[in-house]
């Protein structure tokens, strides 16, 4: 199990290479190499490290440890085939961990990062949606119970497009560049990550690797069914590159925006579940 | 839908008559959630938020006093302890009972900061934890009177009769409104408020009972 979390991390991290490389390339720029994610966590590891002399030391340290602990957690119950209500809850918590990681520096730029990290929460209720209306049809949150589901009635992809839709936006919401990152966006300069360095800096690319990873595998799991590895892999390739052209063509968008659009997406897809509710 | 495919398989259900305490997979990581945050706010030492002076190019860091410090540390590791139950619970009006908890300990956190911009705040986030108690009983209340049980094993069997839509609607409406405090991030007032272990029990505490009445919710 250590030796396929230590893969998830790795090529979690590959995947956001892949993004930066697309997203370059469209730009028609370079770009980094796409193992320059691993890079960065490995470089990060070894550069010296200390805690800023406002923060609140026990929290600013203990993030980082819920960070890949959460996320740690997630892989695992998405392997065992369990509820994906728990990925849901972790994904929601991952916002107070970026919360906490903006607010324990005392950094002006972090606290933005995580004040604006709280105020777009909006993001996360698109997922509820696509949950309930997975859970509609297929009368089940575990997700081996909705692999099973789809082996019999094909991939929900095909069933229930605007929930895929919604999950899909969800996970570009995540992505860095994106239209909706203003929790990092350079007025920010690094935003929550900002005064986050050295071995600690290590620690949330390892989550975002881990993150990235178990988002993509969800996604794909749960819209398409249960498909060999090295499929898997392969689809997780190629989503990342089509959230890559979205993030290329589109420009980000300020707090005030970035929160409305998610709130319009959110009006929709909450209108879609209460239409296939009253049609179930 | 099963009730294990909810939340995962229960590990252990702690009768007390018609209360019990529920173990489940779901309920579980959000207890340990819980748990973890509080023991932050136990251990952490607030941060010196750093502000820019106006008129200047002057910035200073904000200090805690020590007596603030001692009575919001208070209200966060309450606010902790009333989410852990609330992750718990297998009873309905203990549930509602830790949810109004978790909304009065989340004021004294904010309202215990002296500024007049972070009390105004904690001022109108009172006013809406309050009214949110009167859905949050009177479906406590509602469910009792037409099921006749606040078990929530025994609401979820087919045995009990079941829970009315607009029942659960005020539930939710309840729970929303004690835990409005993240909503609040958004009038930036409350981020004035230095002691990042503190503040961060407002929008947890908040966070883990919205995903808590999802489950509630779809059990009953």
């Amino acid at each position: 199990m250590i030796g396929y979390l230590l893969f998830a991390v790795v090529f979690g991290l590959l995947l956001l290479g892949i993004h930066r490389k697309v997203i370059a390339r469209i730009q028609r720029r370079p770009g980094p190499p796409v193992w320059q994610e691993i890079l960065h966590m490995l470089k990060f590891s070894f550069k010296s490290t200390w805690i800023p002399a406002t923060a609140s030391n026990i929290l600013f340290v203990g993030v980082v440890l819920v960070a890949i602990g959460i996320w740690s957690a997630a892989l695992f119950v998405l392997l065992a085939g369990g509820s994906i209500l728990i990925i849901f809850g972790i994904y929601m918590l991952h916002k107070i961990v970026e919360h906490g990681f903006g607010l324990s520096s005392g950094s002006p730029y972090g606290k933005f990062g995580g004040v604006r990290s709280v105020i777009s929460a909006a993001s996360e209720i698109p997922l509820f949606v696509s949950v309930a209306v997975v859970a509609l049809y297929t009368q089940s949150l575990e997700i081996s119970s909705i692999v099973q589901y789809q082996a019999i009635h094909g991939p929900l992809l095909f069933i229930v497009p605007l929930a895929a839709i919604a999950m899909y936006i969800v996970i570009l919401s995540k992505m860095p560049f994106g239209p909706f990152s203003i929790v990092e966006s350079k007025e920010l300069v690094s935003g929550y990550k900002t005064e986050h360095f050295g071995v600690w800096r290590a620690g949330l690319e390892i989550c975002n690797g881990l993150k990235t990873y178990v988002l993509m595998f969800m996604f794909i799991t749960v819209f398409i069914g249960g498909i060999p590895i090295w499929w898997m892999l392969a689809g997780m390739i190629l989503l990342t590159v089509s959230l890559s052209f979205a993030c290329a063509f589109s420009p980000m968008l300020s707090p005030f925006d970035s929160v409305t659009v998610q709130m319009l997406i959110t009006g929709v897809m909450l209108g879609y579940a209460a239409v296939l509710g009253v049609i179930a | 839908m099963e009730m294990s495919s909810l939340g995962g398989i229960p590990y252990y259900i702690l009768e007390f008559g018609d209360e019990l305490v529920y173990f489940s997979p779901y309920t579980v990581s959000l207890f340990l959630l819980a748990l973890v945050f509080t023991m932050f706010a136990v251990m952490a030492k607030p941060e010196r938020q750093v502000d820019i002076a106006f008129g200047g190019d002057a910035y200073y860091a904000k200090e805690t006093s020590l007596q603030e410090l001692r009575f919001r540390r208070f209200m966060a590791i309450a606010c902790g302890f009333a989410s852990m139950g609330a992750m718990l619970t297998g009873d309905i009006f203990n549930f509602t009972l830790f949810i109004s908890l978790v909304g009065i300990c989340n004021v004294g956190i904010v309202a215990a900061v002296k500024n007049r911009h972070v009390q105004n705040a904690a001022y109108q986030y009172g006013i809406v934890a309050l009214s949110a108690t009167v859905p949050l009983f009177g479906a406590a209340a509602l469910i009792a009177a037409t099921t006749g049980t606040l078990s929530m094993v025994e609401l979820w069997s087919s045995a009990t009769p079941a829970v009315p839509l607009v029942v659960k609607a005020l539930l939710v409406l309840g729970v929303m409104g004690e835990g409005m405090a993240p909503f609040y991030a958004a009038k930036a007032e409350m981020f004035r408020a230095p002691g990042a272990p503190y503040v961060i029990m407002c929008s947890l505490s908040s966070l883990l009972i919205f995903l808590r009445v999802i489950e509630v919710v779809l059990v009953i």
